[in-house]
Order: structure tokens, then sequence, then C-alpha cells
């Protein structure tokens, strides 16, 4: 397993409030990690870093072998470097179909002559096929993505970070909304992914994270609190007082 | 072709519009029974510049989510580059013919000279300023049409979206942009003529029919420029690029996330419309026969975004329909040609009272057919197939 992101003492204020507190974190290739933490722990602001929307005021964040630094690129960039992102509210183009979410997530050439000269090829459409198979939505291609249900949008926004193949995904609440069932399936797949991806999950739900088993980083007032498996994070006394209350 | 198959608004379109063009033909001065008079013929011409217009609006706002209150501004220096090419033209043959009664045949630089005196004397100018230096070649002018409009839509563009305005804050600027524009041509030394703008431009050079036949001309290339830039447009939107461009209007934020450079495509989107807007105007004014700088006062732009929210956004067909339907209605009205109602105490004076009609419209739209005149034509069409 080797380092793909690393993060390093990163700091960010929002007009005097310290969002993010000299932070310090990694992941590996392949890798399971989930974030937990209390409201404004700074979960979200800290994909907001790492996808590029937000600048740190201190602080390093570095990708892959080589090491180089996200902080120069455009979101645009970081996204073809290969961070996939999923919101915590879905966003998918509620206005267009199944199909035509998945082939604008599809990796290909991201330039507008590309774009335009774009034939959805027998690959294409393979991989289109496969990936809604993945997510349950193959009877649904032609549906707009705006009428699927809650749960369903949820999925499509996964199947198109699966579209974009990414090396990292950083999935925000990906089981919001979600009948058990469902959960049992974005379990299962989140699982699978993390076989060959660096996986982080952001969640509020410890059942969920019980069930995706794996290492756990619980982040509070934009520091790291406590980081291990999830048993012994919450037998961690400082965990037990923030979660608790004193 | 599949566009034609696979949309099928744009085989109907075209066909509508060959059968419209063919129409008026038969119907006119010069090829027909004369039931349309030339000067009507150009009134249906221009409509078609402003449908062209409205296409290009309806691309980057309707489809890109960019409302661009300034659109006009590209559609009056279309309109300004052929009508330098279009007056040079034809005051050169004028002063040629004054000259020729001379003993001594003039030179090529008296010639010149006396062209320029008669074009900038009403300025108090007689030498040629530097931006007239393509004006006496077509091929430059052509070229200028597609490479002015485009540039400043590229350069301002590429300021607006770099810095990532957005939302009202682009539409004020766009305002700006097109009243600086308007302000800085009502000078009279930019070289344009100042208020007195550029006229005589319904005479073709080098040609000796009549208005009458070149009216239906220009018709036909504005039918024409129409017609193809709607397969055009609607080819570019049934594609990726269309889902792209659609996600970005909808959720600029998510496109950026699936590594897309959003700014790189709204400046993509926002120049090919700012160099349709142009050659919509290059088609529009010889027809109109003058140019002058209040064409491209920001009102002008606000009514291409009035007519294309009116006819639908985000529907090519719609923009097309709101443009027409408002701006011939706005001839009518304004044209003097509505009856004036007696009310007693108070009459109402059309030309008055048609921007409180419009204004009307505008809000009975909003609030009852909220996708415009396009929306209710997908309904008609929606009803007839169940």
């Amino acid at each position: 397993m080797s380092t793909l992101l690393e993060v390093q003492g990163i700091s960010v204020t929002f007009d005097g409030f310290r969002a993010i507190n000299n932070l310090s974190f990694d992941i590996g290739l392949p890798e399971m990690r989930a974030i937990i933490g209390p409201n404004g722990a700074g979960k979200t602001t800290f994909m907001d870093i790492v996808t590029g929307k937000t600048r740190p005021d201190s602080g390093s964040v570095r990708w892959g072998d080589l090491g180089h630094s996200l902080l120069s690129m455009s979101e645009a960039q970081i996204a073809q470097e290969g961070i996939g992102r999923k919101f915590q509210r879905p966003t998918v183009f509620e206005d267009q179909s199944v199909h035509d979410n998945l082939r604008v997530a599809l990796k290909k050439p991201r330039g507008p002559f590309a774009a335009i000269f774009d034939r959805t090829t027998d690959a294409d459409h393979a991989r289109i096929g496969e990936i809604a198979d993945e997510i349950g939505l193959s009877a649904h291609l032609r549906t707009q993505a705006g009428i699927l249900s809650h749960g369903q949008k949820q999925w499509l926004e996964i199947g198109m970070l699966l579209a974009q193949d990414p090396k990292l995904l950083l999935v925000d609440e990906p089981a919001a909304g979600m009948t058990n069932e469902e959960r049992e399936h974005t379990t299962a797949l989140l699982k699978r992914l993390a076989e060959s991806h660096a996986v982080v999950v952001v969640e509020h739900d410890m059942e969920f994270v019980r069930r995706l088993d794996c290492r756990v980083t619980v982040l509070h007032e934009g520091s790291v609190l406590a980081e291990g498996s999830l048993d012994y994070v919450m037998a961690d006394e400082r965990v037990i007082e923030v979660y608790l209350g004193r | 072709m599949s566009i034609f198959i696979q949309n099928r608004s744009v085989p109907i379109f075209i066909g509508l519009l060959a059968l419209f063009a063919l129409g008026v033909t038969v119907m006119s001065e010069a090829y027909g029974t004369g039931a349309i008079s030339v000067s009507f013929t150009k009134v249906l011409g221009m409509t078609l510049c402003l449908c062209l217009a409205a296409l290009a609006m309806d691309l980057v706002w309707g489809y890109c989510g960019i409302l661009s209150l300034g659109h006009f501004a590209f559609f009056g220096l279309g309109g300004y580059v052929i009508g330098m090419w279009l007056m040079t033209a034809r005051t050169e043959s004028v002063v040629r013919a004054n000259l020729a009664e001379g003993v001594i045949p003039p030179t090529e630089a008296e010639v010149s000279q006396a062209t320029a005196l008669q074009i900038f004397s009403v300025v108090g100018a007689e030498d040629w300023p530097w931006m007239w230096a393509a004006s006496d070649s077509l091929f430059l002018t052509l070229l200028l049409i597609v490479v002015v409009p485009g540039l400043l839509a590229l350069i301002f563009g590429w300021l607006a979206f770099r810095s990532r305005v957005t939302g009202v804050y682009l539409s004020i600027l766009t305002q700006a942009m097109t009243l600086a524009l308007s302000l800085y041509l009502f000078q009279n030394d930019t070289g344009l003529r100042g208020n007195n703008g550029l006229s005589g431009l319904q005479n073709l050079p080098g040609v000796t029919a009549g208005q009458d036949e070149v009216s239906i001309w220009l018709f036909w290339a504005s039918a024409l420029a129409l017609g193809l830039t709607y397969i055009g447009a609607s080819w570019l939107i049934s594609g990726k690029f269309g889902n792209i461009v659609r996600g970005i209007r909808d959720d600029e934020q998510r496109v950026r996330f699936l590594g897309y450079r959003v700014e790189v495509f709204k400046l993509f989107v926002f120049t090919l419309s700012g160099i349709l807007c142009g050659i919509a105007g290059a088609l529009y004014y010889p027809q109109a026969g003058i140019i002058n700088p209040d064409e491209i006062a920001p009102i002008a732009s606000i009514y291409l975004a009035v007519w294309v929210a009116i006819g639908g956004r985000g529907r090519l067909y719609g923009a097309v329909i709101g443009a027409a339907v408002v701006s011939l209605l706005s001839t009518y009205f304004t044209g003097g040609r509505a009856p004036d109602i007696d009310l007693g105490a108070f009459s109402i004076e059309w030309v008055d009272w048609w921007p409180v009609l419009l204004g009307v419209g505008f809000v009975l739209v909003t609030l009852f057919a909220p996708k415009g005149l396009g929306g209710l034509v997908d309904y008609i069409v929606r009803k007839d197939r169940t």
C-alpha cells in the first residue's frame, strides 16, 4: 500500500472562525477510511480543500507517488488527476436522462472540442450499461434523473463517480435517505471499491460506519481527535466527551 | 445528417422556413404578385435576422445559463463592419461619377480623398480613420464580421468567466459593456461618424438591380443563415457538448468536479453566440439601411432577452417564435398601423402604449406559460401524441 493523498498541517479560517486547524491526514491505495465528527467539525471543509474548492491558509496537500501539490490546481484539474467527489445532497443533472448523466461523467477527454465531436462508442455503451447494473438503474437509463427517488439519485451520483474512474473517492453521507436494503447494497459497493481504490466516507450514522468495518478518523473543531478502529476511537475519553457532551 | 431524424423540430423548422421563404418570394414585387411591398419584405428579412440573434441568445442563456444583457453590442458591431464596406463602396462610386465630369480623369488618391471627405465631413474630419482600413475589401469585411464581435466576446468572456462572475453580476457587466460601446460610438471623433451612424447601407455596391430585387435577395440570405444556424445549433446541443452545457446551467459545481473546465465551455458558447449575433447584425443593417449607436443601447439587448423569455428558453424554436412574434407585433404597434382606441377623455395611442402591452404580455407569459410560447408548442405536440 502506497500513500495516495497526504495532507499536512492545513489550516483555514473563515471570517475569524477556524474551520480547519492544523489538520493532517493521509490515505493509501487501496484503503477505506471513515471520517466522523459532530456538526462543524470541518468534514466538508476538508473535502473542499482536497478538491480545490477552498484554498487553505497554510499547510500542504500532496498527491500520488510523486507527491505533487494539489494546492495550485483548479477543481477541474484535480478531478482529472483522479479525485472524485459525491456531495452530501445528491447532485445529478435532473434535467437529463440517467444515461446522459453517466455519459458526461465517463472518463474521456474533457475539452470542448472533444465533447462536440464525441461519439458514444460500443465500449462506452458497455461501460454505461455495466455501471447502470451496478447501481441498479439499468431499467431507468432513459428516465429523467429529476424524477428518480432520493436513494436512486444517491446511487446515480455514485455511478457518476464510478464512471469518472477516479483513484480517490470522497463520499459525503452516501447512505442518507436510503432504505435498509439500499444501505446494505451501498456498503457492499463501497467495500468492493475499496479493494482497488482509496475511499473516504464522511458519515454521521455510526451503524453505517460499523458496517464499513474500516479505520476511522474522528474530527473535532477542525483537527484530528482520534484515529483507529471504530471500537478503539469510541472508547477514547475525548471522543466520548465530544459525542455525549460533558 | 442524423440530426434530422433525432430531433424532429429540425426538419419541421426547416420545412416551415422554406415554405415561408417560398411564399414571400411568390408574393414579392420582384418575383411574384407584388402582394408584399418592398418595405414589408425588408421587415420580414430583418425579423429573420432578429430570430437568428434570438437563437444565439438562447444558446448562451437558455442552454448555458448565462443571462447576457449585452448581446446587441455584437449585433451592432457586425452591422458597423458591413456598414463601413457598403458606405465606402457606395460613396466611392458616387464620387467617381462626379469627378468623371471633369476634364482630367482623377487619380486614385484623389478619389480616395474625396470619398473620405464625403463620408467624414459630417463629423468635421476628412481623413480615413484607421478602423476603415479594411472597408475597401469585401473579403476582409466578411472576415471581420466574424472576428470583431468574436474577439470582443472572447476578451470580455475570458475576463468575466475567469473571475467566476456569474448570475446577476454578469448580467450587469454585459449591460455595462453594451452601454460603454454605445456611448463610445456616440462620440464624433471615434471614426464611425458619431450619432450620425452609417447610412445608405441598402445600396449594394456593383448591383444595378432595384431595391425590389435586392430586398428579396437579402431576405433569402437571412432565411438561409437562420436555417443553417438552426441546424448547426441543434446538432451542437444534441450531443455530449449539449449535456455538459446544460449541466453547467443547472449545477456548475458538479460539472467542475467531474473534471470539466467550466470557464472554457462558457467562453466557447459565449463567443460562438457573439459571432452569430454579429452575422445577424451584418445581414440586418443592409436591410434597415442605417445603423447608429442608438441601436446598441442597453434596452435593445434587454428586448432580446425578453423575446427569448416569451418564446421559451432552452428550446431553439421557442427563441425563434418569441423573436418573430414580439418583433412583428412591435413593428405593427409602433409603426402607426394599429388603430388608436378612443375612450372619450382618454385615448390609447399604441406608439406610447406598446411597451405597456409588452410588459403585461411578459408578466402573463411568465405567470401562465413559464416555458414560454415554445412550451405551448410542446404541450400541443404531446397532447396529439397521446
